[in-house]
């Protein structure tokens, strides 16, 4: 008589996050663990060969061979894509985050990321003095609301199979988001115009890591008014069933604005001119630049896209 | 509602546990003659310009990547018999002797009902017996001894010849703490110790039925656990069976910083000399005395390891579908054709997470595992502090 498979419960170590270090070091009780996810970063689901000839004992056999690597003790760096659970296994579809690259929320056609001007100076080299208006894919960091220029990511199902004026389901629609930004360098402001404000109606993050990196959590219709439902005429990156939109501006922090010591340090001087409004430009080597990324995350499906943005300051 | 945490409950977890041992084996080659020159400087060695203690290292401490291993030191008692039998001469740093003597028995053996420093007791009897008035300090780094050293684990192996240079492990004494499994002592301030004693070929019977090395296995010093110090009695290399400071002396200094110690039964009356080494040498001479007469210590050391325990429940139900970007192809599963078909995720970690959605530790499969609706299963994750 054989033995019965002991193998179903599993045993894993975990190694502390610098985060949870951190708030371990803090002692006031904000190291408490609440609830868990689970990843799949290093499976590449294109492996996945549902036509093998052999049968669906073959479909995943390049799956599993994945090699797994040892834990990232940073926490930016793990569980960057987490597996989902929805009650229904009759989905064909999912929801996807894509950057709605068009109009005033295209990024920059010549560097293909959105420049954030982080000072007036650099603005106005760009605008002209006085004038708010830039082009696509670049954003006034130094007053984020007078600038026009904002960042949307679209949310639904992306897919021509399905017609863009059918509704998502309910339990596909994203609701929450987070946005993570790296807080040395800028923030998060409101996507509203108003050319003749010097507010920059700036949002507070929840939470600050060790890294620095600012998490903000909006929710569908909050007083923000980030994350709203994309409407049945507006454009969107979305071709199928849509869901919801988030749109926002970025700052530049006060670092960013009044030193150029992140910029010699994390930054590079500028090879290619910046062409700004009216043929205005900010030649080669005439700006210092940082290349980061926000990231924007679904709370519900834990989907991600990561968005590049060039901080630009100039220096002559 | 889609969603990719999954809350603990209360019977989630649970905090366990576990002692940890591992096993130290030091090698005298070590601690004398690996990292020596012609010129006889040990580069493993750190010495300090105030004398009160060595630094042993388990390479040239100059170097990055050498280890702590322990540290020696040596001192008596100021009540000690022999101090008034040794020329003033040969008192040489006798009041770092004795503030060494006293400053780890207040901490080891701590004060009497009269705020006196009480003195190291040979059984652990406090009240009465015989003390132990001179004794080398041998003081492990947290390195080794970690949390403590694991009690009955605990083996010197220390030559008792009279000279180290030459057949310095003729004569052995095997010094452990054999009985710290099943009997030690808790009247200790620093936690709990045991009574070292010693057997070999260098415990041999000698007149004078009093004495503690006459006897089979006589006790020789104490081993404090969670201390990670070990006082060996300068007794051990007493000629003739009679304490270090008691009355015969037990060295006499040689040229060129090698000292002499006499083993318990060298009778020979030229090495049997005085001055005592012990209040004629300074500290440095008297810690290369010992360590060159150490041929091996072993203890296993214990770690106690606090673990919590995360249940991760998957039920069927959940983590079917994947947020991975390459699980979708213009949002479309590829892992299924047909809306019948089973969705299928495959996991490779774990993510434990605040409730304001921080991850906080992380846990890593070491090969993918497949999920769909057909299983289910729970993850034990286990975070040690």
């Amino acid at each position: 008589m054989g033995f019965l498979d002991n193998s179903g419960d599993i045993i894993l170590d975990a190694v502390l996050t610098d985060l949870g270090r951190k708030r371990l070091a803090e002692g006031n009780g904000s190291f408490k663990i609440a609830k868990f996810a689970l990843g799949d970063d290093e499976i590449n689901y294109g492996l996945y060969d549902k036509n093998n000839i052999s049968g669906s004992a073959y479909y995943d056999l390049n799956i599993l061979q994945t090699p797994v690597l040892e834990a990232f003790t940073n926490n930016m760096s793990s569980m960057k894509s987490r597996l989902m659970s929805i009650a229904r296994n009759d989905l064909l579809y999912l929801p996807v985050i894509k950057l709605f690259n068009e109009g005033n929320t295209a990024l920059n056609s010549e560097f293909s990321n959105y420049l954030n001007l982080v000072d007036r100076n650099t603005v106005d080299s760009l605008a002209g003095t006085g004038n708010n208006v830039l082009p696509a894919g670049i954003i006034n960091g130094d007053i984020p609301s007078q600038g026009t220029n904002l960042i949307e990511v679209d949310q639904g199902l992306d897919t021509i199979e399905l017609p863009g004026t059918s509704v998502i389901a309910q339990d596909l629609l994203e609701t929450q988001y987070f946005i993570q930004i790296d807080n040395r360098l800028g923030f998060l402001a409101a996507p509203g115009t108003n050319a003749n404000t010097n507010e920059a109606l700036s949002f507070t993050p929840t939470s600050i890591d060790d890294d620095q990196i600012a998490t903000y959590i909006f929710t569908l219709n909050d007083d923000a008014n980030v994350v709203t439902r994309i409407g049945e005429n507006d454009a969107s990156a979305i071709v199928g069933p849509r869901g919801t939109k988030v749109r926002f501006k970025i700052g530049s922090s006060l670092d960013l604005k009044t030193s150029t010591f992140l910029f010699t340090q994390l930054g590079s001087l500028g090879t290619t001119a910046i062409t700004g409004q009216g043929g205005a430009t900010i030649a080669v080597g005439g700006y210092r630049y940082i290349d980061s990324t926000v990231r924007v995350s679904g709370i519900s499906t834990g989907y991600t896209v990561d968005l590049p943005v060039r901080f630009v300051k100039k220096t002559t | 509602m889609a969603t990719s945490f999954k809350t603990f409950d209360d019977k989630d977890s649970v905090v366990t546990r576990n002692l940890l041992h591992e096993a130290i084996p030091i090698t005298g080659t070590i601690i004398s003659g690996t990292y020596t020159n012609k010129a006889g400087t040990e580069y493993n060695i750190k010495t300090y310009s105030h004398g009160m203690f060595e630094s042993v290292y388990d390479y040239p401490y100059l170097s990055s990547s050498a280890n702590h291993i322990f540290d020696l030191t040596m001192g008596y008692a100021a009540t000690a018999a022999a101090l008034s039998q040794s020329a003033a001469a040969d008192y040489s740093m006798q009041p770092k002797k004795i503030n060494i003597y006293n400053q780890m028995a207040q901490i080891l053996v701590g004060f009497d009902e009269n705020g006196a420093v009480r003195l190291f007791d040979e059984d652990g009897d406090l009240t009465s017996g015989t003390k132990m008035k001179a004794v080398y300090f041998i003081n492990f780094a947290r390195l080794l001894s970690k949390d403590e050293v694991k009690k009955g684990s605990f083996t010197l192996k220390l030559g008792v010849n009279s000279s180290y240079e030459t057949g310095s492990f003729k004569q052995l004494l095997t010094i452990t703490d054999s009985s710290g499994s099943s009997g030690y002592k808790v009247n200790s301030p620093a936690g709990e110790y045991g009574i070292l004693r010693a057997s070999g070929s260098g415990v041999m019977g000698v007149a004078g039925a009093a004495d503690p090395l006459s006897g089979s296995f006589p006790k020789c010093g104490l081993l404090y656990y969670q201390a990670g110090i070990a006082v060996i009695t300068a007794s051990v290399f007493v000629s003739g069976g009679l304490r270090v400071l008691g009355g015969t002396g037990i060295a006499n200094k040689g040229l060129n910083n090698q000292v002499q110690v006499i083993h318990p039964f060298d009778s020979s009356a030229t090495n049997d000399l005085s001055p005592l080494v012990f209040t004629g040498s300074t500290i440095d001479a008297n810690c290369n005395a010992l360590r060159h007469r150490i041929k091996s210590i072993s203890f296993n050391n214990t770690v106690e390891l606090n673990s919590a325990v995360y249940f991760c429940r998957i039920n069927n139900t959940d983590f079917n579908y994947s947020a991975n970007p390459t699980y979708l192809s213009a949002s479309k599963l590829v892992v299924k054709t047909y809306p019948t078909d089973l969705p299928v995720s495959y996991t490779t970690a774990v993510g434990l997470y605040s409730g304001d959605n921080e991850l906080l530790a992380v846990a890593k499969l070491s090969e993918p595992l497949k999920k769909d609706p057909s299983t289910e299963f729970t993850l034990r994750v286990r975070l040690d502090y």
